[in-house]
Order: C-alpha cells, then sequence, then structure tokens
C-alpha cells in the first residue's frame, strides 16, 4: 500500500492528504455501531411498548401495562446506555489533552442533566395522572437529549449532531402537544429510526 | 506533465505517502491535543515498526512531539503535530495547489 521510492503525482498526494483528514475525523467522532445504533434499537423497543399501551385514542392496543412499558424502555436504554459507555472510554483513549477535557465535561453535563431530570419528575410526578405523568418522563429527558446534542455540535463543530439535535427537539416538542399515545409513536418511529438509520449511514460512510 | 518538474521542491519530510498520512491525521488533532501511538497505528493501518520509523523521521525534522508516559502500569506514546509540522504540512498542502492549479490551468 505504502511506496515511498516511487515519486507520487500532486493529484494523488492531495486525494491522501483529503481522504486521510476526513477519515481522522470521522474515526474520532466514535463508532455508531456502539454510540447510535444501540439507542436506536432502545427507543424503538420501548417507545412501542409504550405506543401499544396509550394507543391513539386513549384504548390500548396491546394488554401492556405501562410499568410494562416503562420496564422494556428502561432496560433496553440501560442496555444502550452500557455499549454507549464502552464506546465513549475507548474513545477516551484515542486522545490526550483539550479533547480528552472536552469530553469529560460534556459528559459530566449528560449525568447533571440526567440526574436533575429525575429529581424533577421524582417530585412532580406523582401529582399528575399517568398518561401526563409519563409525558412528563418522555419529554424531559428527550428535552435533555436534543439539547446536548445541539450543545455537542457546537463544542465539535459537527453540524450533524447540531441537526439531530433540532430532529430530536421538534420531534420531541410535537409529541409532548399532541399527548402521550402520538408522543410514543413518534419517537419510536421517527427517533429510534432516525438513531438506527443515522448509525448505520455513518457506519457505512466510515 | 509539467507539474512532475517541480516536485523535487516539496519538502521531501512530508512528501512521502506514509508520513503525509500520518501528519494529514495529527493535523485533524487541535493543537493542545495528542493521539496514543497504538490509535494513530490501528487508524492508519500500519505496522508498530513501520509508523515508528516515520515518526522517527518526523521528529528528527522537529515535525511531531512524542511523549511517553505511563497510565497506570502500562507505557502509552503520545504523538503530536509540533507548530513547525503544522506549518510544515500548510505550505505542503499549498505547494500541491499551487501545482495543480498550474497544471489545470494551462492545458
Amino acid at each position: 500500500m505504502v511506496n515511498d521510492e516511487r515519486a507520487p503525482s500532486p493529484e494523488e498526494m492531495l486525494r491522501v492528504i483529503e481522504k486521510q483528514s476526513v477519515a481522522t475525523s470521522r474515526w474520532l467522532s466514535g463508532d455508531p455501531l456502539l454510540l447510535y445504533i444501540p439507542w436506536g434499537v432502545a427507543w424503538v423497543l420501548g417507545f412501542t411498548a409504550l405506543f401499544l399501551h396509550y394507543g391513539l385514542d386513549g384504548r390500548p392496543y396491546a394488554p401492556i401495562s405501562q410499568m410494562q412499558a416503562v420496564g422494556v424502555l428502561l432496560t433496553s436504554q440501560m442496555v444502550a446506555g452500557a455499549i454507549a459507555s464502552y464506546g465513549f472510554v475507548r474513545l477516551s483513549r484515542v486522545l490526550r489533552g483539550d479533547a480528552n477535557a472536552r469530553g469529560t465535561m460534556f459528559g459530566y453535563a449528560w449525568f447533571a442533566g440526567m440526574a436533575l431530570m429525575v429529581i424533577i419528575c421524582v417530585r412532580i410526578s406523582p401529582q399528575l395522572p399517568p398518561e401526563e405523568s409519563g409525558l412528563l418522563w418522555a419529554g424531559s429527558s428527550l428535552m435533555l437529549v436534543a439539547a446536548l446534542h445541539m450543545a455537542g455540535g457546537a463544542v465539535w463543530l459537527n453540524w450533524p449532531m447540531f441537526f439531530f439535535g433540532t430532529w430530536i427537539a421538534g420531534v420531541n416538542g410535537l409529541g409532548v402537544l399532541l399527548g402521550a399515545g402520538w408522543h410514543a409513536l413518534l419517537t419510536a418511529v421517527l427517533l429510534g429510526g432516525g438513531f438506527i438509520g443515522v448509525g448505520v449511514f455513518l457506519r457505512r460512510r466510515s | 506533465m509539467t507539474a512532475e518538474k517541480a516536485l523535487p521542491e516539496l519538502d521531501p519530510v512530508i512528501h512521502a505517502q506514509a508520513r503525509l498520512r500520518v501528519v494529514a491525521a495529527l493535523n485533524v488533532l487541535g493543537d493542545r491535543d495528542e493521539m496514543a501511538f497504538n490509535s494513530l497505528k490501528d487508524l492508519l493501518g500500519m505496522t508498530a515498526g513501520n509508523l515508528s520509523v516515520h515518526l522517527t523521521k518526523l521528529e528528527e525534522a522537529g515535525y511531531v512531539r512524542i511523549n511517553k508516559t505511563h497510565r497506570g502500569r502500562t507505557p502509552v506514546t503520545f504523538a503530536a503535530l509540533t507548530g513547525r509540522g503544522r506549518l510544515a504540512f500548510d505550505d505542503y498542502t499549498k505547494a500541491i495547489r499551487t501545482l495543480l492549479d498550474n497544471a489545470g490551468g494551462n492545458p
């Protein structure tokens, strides 16, 4: 592959530079198989279960209790989270310096945001009817995911990440306005499917 | 091709495909970031020996900074472009583009 003896043409060298720069940037943004696809699968499974529980007109489409549906969502999210953490830990070993500090701070932002969201929802959800309580949890967690994707886009100047954050924000906002059943359906299809789609796209590109 | 005549003027340290790939990869990092040797090896698909040789040449030219340290008990080596290396890569890229522009401008 590497031939130092032959003098390569300028075209070849420019291609080498461009190819290597692009490949390096993609490589540094992590393996989509670990970072995106497991989340997509978790959301498809969890929000489909919630959708079947809520239904669109207030009648469930399948005999799944809210606790069972939330159980599916939480379990699959925990698996996705564990896989993504492995991906991030692997990624954090690649670089040393500012990039690492940036990644660590971003990781803490996720942690703080999720912790606060849980505190707020635990405090408020007992006052709400079950459907609205489910919507509070789902809507606030997706709000955080949307905002942090957009912030991540700003930190790493990563436009696809930023736009994916706006996509999540839009779908989440619309879903919350339409109610629990629609929110679950839109999230399963457009965001779960979206994460899988983005993951497959990034994977095939690299 | 007219461009071939001007090739010897290109920086000989960088004008070798393997070293150019090393420099192009490290140039993507921020000024204060460095990449672990093993990661760079995997990214470039080179053997450790091959990459070592190229990094040494680049270090001798003052283009790359090598840092040997420990992560727990495991020794880890990090590599980064120096300011001089970044400048050399910039000049090289500009020279290549100029060559191509000249070649393309006079068909």
